[in-house]
């Protein structure tokens, strides 16, 4: 498939495009992540686009992911209205907190300290400790 | 006149049968059902009242020598419990691939047994996760304890990789036998409270005259409302039903579909910090959200808090689209293509959730995990932060042209 973007034309392999699109979407789903993390490589990585292009269309694609998720989360009774609404504005007071935050802490240290974080949360996950 | 005798004591015997189900879900909290009565034991409790759990004592009387059981359960709450089978059979070693599910069982539901079965408890708590409910129940001598969950209604759903892909249950099976229902709600018993301790505890002071004390203790983050306790000597010997009232205030609020209360500054504050960390580590937030959930709050089903974590982003994400989109900045047809494949992942992903079991869960999100830490590590790299430079430079390039292009119109 051929995108047009700004000017510039890539060529798309949809193929491998769909399939990690699907499985990243049914990972996501099924644990509740957004997966956007997995998203951005797969499309710089292995569809070769650049990141300009990325950033704003892994997001669409990511949000026909999470709408359609919530719907049969909500379906099968696993959405929990007054648990939401404790965590919703939370979500949306953090967003708009950390770009005052971004500004003074280098996105490096940001990054180790998460790979530090998620290591030991993985492993608690697992079970080591 | 030959077939009436026939028909006459099936007829007298369906009576008795509904009549009897029908007084005893009526009115539970009558004395106990037909039998021994004067060798009922009695109960009594010494506060009618807890605030967000509490210690209850009880005390009171069995015939001597025998001993009691106490059954306990929330009345005023149902919560939802399933199960799903793909155990093979013993005989045929076929996978029977059947969900079973529940709306009907109890929020709390616990049997308290004397302390001298501890012994017991603690030999199936070595098994781990392969603890099983019904043998535990028969080695401690509860099974006439094991009463409430055993009427719930449970639902059969025969599953296939077809109806999975569809994103549905399956076919519903037709209902069970009461004893195949006793035996299945079992299962979802376990399913549902997961770790022995949450379903029994060794705490009755048996003395050799029949008379016992027992001081339950009732957990923070049991659902609100009314709660019913009965001593169970066997199934004929059972005590009047006695009453009394969690009761719980804001900020902890009972939340109905994950069947616990929880005081909901917690959540708020783990979310606000977490969305902070997100937003920063460029990652959504339900990575680290979900199993610091799991790891802080274990009585939360796991299929809730996906559930409930995944609309939270929907949000921030909605924003962030429409941001890009107001400077043309989103290539749409690559996105509602690929899109178009997330779609349909989305829809089956929450199907699968419910199909495995908390210990699942963990394991296969430790491993996203990894994989996820590994990616990162992968960014930090100086290859990486050298083409990734190079590639944040030209995206500014672009969007900054994107913005100019956005102000002319």
């Amino acid at each position: 498939m051929k995108v047009e973007f700004w000017g510039q034309e890539f060529k798309v392999n949809m193929v491998v495009g769909c399939i990690g699109g699907f499985l990243i979407a049914v990972l996501s789903s099924m644990f509740g992540f957004g997966g956007g993390p997995f998203m951005v490589p797969l499309m710089t990585v292995a569809l070769r686009l650049p990141m300009y292009i990325v950033v704003g269309s892994s997001l669409l694609a990511i949000f026909f992911n999470t709408s359609v998720s919530t719907i049969r989360h909500y379906q099968f009774g696993n959405f929990d209205l007054i648990f939401f609404l404790a965590m919703f504005p939370a979500a949306i007071l953090g967003g708009y907190i950390a770009p005052q935050i971004a500004k003074r802490v280098s996105p490096l240290v940001v990054k180790r300290v998460a790979v530090v974080g998620l290591t030991l949360l993985a492993l608690n996950l697992l079970g080591v400790y | 006149m030959k077939k009436r005798t026939w028909i006459l004591p099936w007829v007298m015997a369906a009576a008795a049968l509904l009549f009897g189900s029908n007084t005893m879900a009526a009115d539970e909290t009558k004395a106990a059902p037909a039998g021994d009565a004067a060798a009922a034991p009695t109960i009594t409790i010494d506060k009618s009242e807890i605030s967000n759990g509490g210690v209850i004592k009880v005390t009171g009387k069995a015939p001597a020598g025998k001993p009691v059981y106490l059954e306990v359960w929330a009345d005023g709450h149902d919560v939802r419990a399933s199960r799903f089978d793909a155990e093979p059979d013993k005989d045929t070693g076929k996978r029977p691939y059947i969900f079973y599910i529940t709306g009907e069982m109890p929020a709390y539901y616990k049997i308290f047994v004397p302390k001298d079965l501890k012994k017991v408890i603690d030999e199936e708590k070595k098994l781990g996760n392969k603890w099983s409910y019904s043998k535990l129940l028969k080695d401690l001598g509860a099974d006439a304890a094991y009463s409430v969950p055993a009427k719930i209604k449970i639902d059969r759903h025969q599953s296939s990789l077809m109806a999975s892909i569809i994103g549905s249950r399956g076919p519903l099976l037709e209902a069970m036998d009461e004893k195949q229902n006793r035996g299945r709600s079992m299962q979802l018993v376990k399913a549902r409270f997961r770790s022995i301790g949450n379903v029994f505890a060794p705490e009755i002071d048996l003395k050799p005259d029949g008379s016992f004390t027992a001081e339950l203790t009732l957990r923070k983050g049991i659902a609100p409302g009314e709660y019913k306790i009965a001593a169970v000597v066997d199934k004929q010997t059972r005590s009047e039903v006695k009453t009394f009232e969690n009761k719980i205030s804001f900020p902890t609020v009972y939340l109905a579909n994950a069947g616990t209360s929880l005081n909901l500054v917690w959540p708020f504050l783990l979310t606000l910090a977490v969305a902070i960390f997100g937003v920063l580590m460029g990652a959504g937030g339900g990575f680290i959200m979900n199993p610091l959930l799991l790891a802080l709050f274990p009585a939360l089903p796991h299929t809730v808090v996906a559930g409930t974590v995944t609309p939270t982003v929907l949000f921030s994400q909605g924003s962030g689209i429409f941001n890009y989109s107001k400077i043309n900045f989103i290539s749409w047809k690559l996105g509602c293509g690929i899109g178009a494949a997330m779609l349909l992942g989305g829809f089956i992903g929450p199907k699968l959730t419910e199909m495995i079991t908390l210990a699942q869960f963990k394991f296969a999100f430790g491993w996203i995990l990894l994989i996820l830490a590994a990616l990162m590590a992968w960014q930090t790299t100086p290859g990486y932060l050298a083409s990734n430079k190079k590639e944040q430079a030209i995206l500014k390039e672009f969007k900054k042209r994107a913005e100019e292009a956005a102000k002319k119109k």
